[in-house]
């Protein structure tokens, strides 16, 4: 019996439709042993839940709501330079919730995502400022760095049945202490002008008033969403997600896409680095630690679950709920500690709604 | 050698054992006055916050089915806060605020354990939520960092007549799980870790059982916040996250697997002792304390490769 994180879904899944991976609903789609279980619903209510598997429509609802709200009570709430920096905070976040993303997708868990930005950033702030290495270099140094590290952390994994969870503990105390050794903590210099430039919510792309970072997400995301759900590997992912086993006899090679995912995630973790870098004018080595629970925080509200539910979709809504709710909660004079109480009580409330596992008598 | 290859099978914590010994005598060879009894108190409450805090993230890891306690370093820093913000400016007596304190961080974790039990929250999702709460709630009582007021945890964090604090407070939760031994309840909370499904067809009340084990991890973290507090005679918010982290790192170098149902107190005691013995050992040898982090983050990465090799064999790959 499988006892790690993603066992409880990936058993559930056995009962589900193993045709399908990656719809949302694709285990609840028809009259699985854990219906029976449930109370009739009328038809108003299946079709709602129905639509929510399919999509996180609650939470665009949401969105919207809150958006309303304040516009109606906040002035210049929904001005285009309040929009523009609230989509450039989601893009930070959403970007840096990708990477965990893929790595929840096919079953396992990042904690080091804090190490990787962190590394990322200061090695942007030391290399291009005290260095003055060209950007195309350090760029393409830390991102083969951290796709090396992540290549290295998903085949371990793989090979050795390690939890992610802890191993990445180690991976990201590892980078982090690497980072130190080199920086002494502290990084010279300064992340390089037009970097910053193209983070800020004042930026402009091909002379249209929109941050070149928005237009960035929005290519990153597409490639993501359709990249997921189109490609041979994408659908891999999610075999691999839901049922590694079932995915093995399958003729897929979980080792490789472990291996690979997790590349690929570490080196968006290390991108988000040098952004951050380029956002906050330089970079440190804590400048990535609020990013791991906020980012879980985008991932979970947005409607991605362990066992290859969802899809980078989500993710993005989620940043979205998340950064528009905090933005109204700071026009309200609300500070950091009423932003986490209410951060911890929404992720409750969205997780209950469509989060939760089975009842242990419904998986004897 | 198969001997060998058959004790680390049967004893989970038998590396952490090892390297526990291995960095002890390195620790008296680099620096003599390392094992001196003046020493020891002060060793001791050093060594208690992330002890115990290993001792607190164990019950939920136990119970299995992804159980993890996240909230763990948020629920000491808690009770850290209140005892610095709330209790000492008032002089409360430390048996009443030791139960306050107490109850505060058990009922934390009973909400974490009926949001796992009762409600079915993926064990993260759960605790991730109290974490951010917690913090939130962190930051309203204590805003900025403040040094203590002199109160009665100072003793704890040097000695209690001839006894080391820091030896107290390790032995509060020792004391509790040992007296847990005798009841069923340990053997109950094993075998839902195991196998929930099966434990649940032989008639042991699942859910209560994890309820159980998120309120007892909550108990432990309350005395951690204690002990936390007697160490640094000071509040500052910044504390939370990073204990969380440290014991989860400490129950899997003491053997305890994340998908719960094996392991135990023991292992996990070790395993926190040999983080804390390896960074006072690159101390003594005058490793400049910023290769400590690495060198951690390595020994965890390479303690549980060679534990997952010895007790389950280089053959197995591929699918799960």
């Amino acid at each position: 019996m499988k006892t790690d994180i993603a066992g409880a879904r990936s058993e559930r899944d056995l009962a589900g439709s193993v045709a399908a991976p990656g719809e949302p609903g694709a285990d609840r789609g028809g009259l699985s042993p854990a219906e029976a279980g449930r109370r009739p619903l009328s038809s108003g209510l299946r079709v709602l839940r129905g639509a929510q598997e399919r999509a996180p429509v609650a939470q665009l609802v949401v969105i919207i709501a809150i958006f309303i709200y304040g516009t109606a009570t906040i002035d210049g709430f929904s001005s285009w330079s309040s929009v523009k920096s609230m989509l450039v905070l989601a893009a930070l976040l959403g970007i840096s919730a990708a990477g965990p993303t893929l790595v929840i997708l096919i079953g396992g868990f990042d904690l080091a995502v804090p190490a990787y930005i962190a590394a990322a950033a200061t090695m942007t702030t030391q290399l291009s400022g005290a260095s003055h290495w060209p950007f195309v270099a350090l760029a393409a140094l830390i991102v083969a760095l951290a796709a090396l590290i992540g290549a290295a952390t998903g085949w371990l994994c793989h090979r050795f049945k390690l939890e992610p969870l802890v191993v990445t503990l180690g991976t990201g105390a590892f980078i982090t202490g690497a980072i130190l050794v080199w920086t002494n903590g502290t990084a010279d210099g300064a992340a390089p002008g037009w970097l910053s430039r193209f983070v800020s919510p004042a930026g402009h792309t091909l002379g249209l008033g929109i941050p070149p970072l928005i237009v960035m997400w929005i290519v990153l995301a597409l490639v993501l969403i359709v990249g997921l759900r189109q490609t041979v590997t994408g659908r891999r992912i999610y075999a691999t997600g839901m049922n590694p086993r079932a995915a093995e006899y399958a003729h897929v090679r979980t080792r490789r896409l472990w291996t690979g995912t997790f590349a690929v995630a570490s080196a968006l973790s290390g991108i988000t680095g040098i952004l951050l870098a380029g956002f906050a004018g330089g970079g440190d080595l804590t400048i990535g630690n609020p990013y791991l629970f906020q980012g879980l925080a985008a991932i979970i509200v947005g409607g991605v679950a362990l066992g290859a539910i969802g899809s980078y979709g989500n993710t993005v809504i989620g940043a979205l709920l998340l950064t528009v709710l905090t933005t109204i909660l700071v026009g309200k004079g609300a500070g950091q500690a009423e932003q986490q109480i209410l951060a911890g009580v929404l992720i409750a409330l969205v997780v209950g709604i469509h989060g939760r596992e089975r009842r242990v008598r419904d998986r004897v | 050698m198969r001997e060998t290859v058959a004790l680390f099978r049967k004893h989970s914590f038998v590396l952490a054992l090892l390297l526990t010994v291995a960095l002890f005598v390195g620790n008296v060879i680099a620096q003599s006055s390392f094992a001196s009894w003046s020493n020891v108190p002060d060793q001791l409450a050093t060594f208690a916050p992330l002890a115990i805090a290993a001792a607190a993230s164990m019950p939920a890891i136990l119970s299995g089915n992804g159980g993890i306690d996240i909230s763990i370093g948020p629920t000491m820093s808690l009770v850290n806060a209140v005892l610095v913000f709330s209790l000492f400016p008032h002089h409360v007596p430390a048996p009443l605020a030791i139960v306050i304190v107490l109850a505060i961080s058990t009922a934390v974790g009973l909400v974490n354990g009926l949001m796992v039990g009762k409600l079915r929250y993926p064990p993260v999702v759960a605790t991730l939520c109290m974490f951010f709460v917690l913090q939130g709630v962190i930051l309203k009582i204590a805003p900025t960092a403040r040094q203590a007021s002199h109160n009665w945890t100072v003793d704890l964090g040097q000695s209690v007549g001839p006894i080391p604090g820091g030896l107290i407070l390790i032995a509060a939760p020792v004391v509790v799980w040992l007296l847990l031994k005798l009841t069923p309840y340990v053997r109950a909370l094993y075998s839902v870790g195991g196998n929930d499904a099966a434990a649940f067809s032989s008639g042991i009340q699942v859910t209560y059982v994890r309820l159980l084990a998120y309120a007892l991890g909550g108990l432990f973290a309350g005395i951690g916040g204690i002990a936390l507090t007697a160490l640094v005679q000071s509040a500052d918010p910044a504390f939370a996250t990073e204990y969380t982290l440290l014991a989860i790192a400490a129950v899997s170098l003491g053997g305890t697997p994340i998908g719960g149902g094996r392991g135990g107190l023991t292992g996990t005691l070790l395993g926190a002792a040999v983080i804390y013995l390896l960074q006072t050992f690159l101390a003594a040898v005058n490793v400049s304390p910023n290769y400590t982090t690495g060198v951690y983050g390595l020994l965890l990465v390479g303690a549980l490769v060679f534990g997952s090799l010895v007790t389950r064999g280089p053959r197995l790959g591929g699918a799960q």
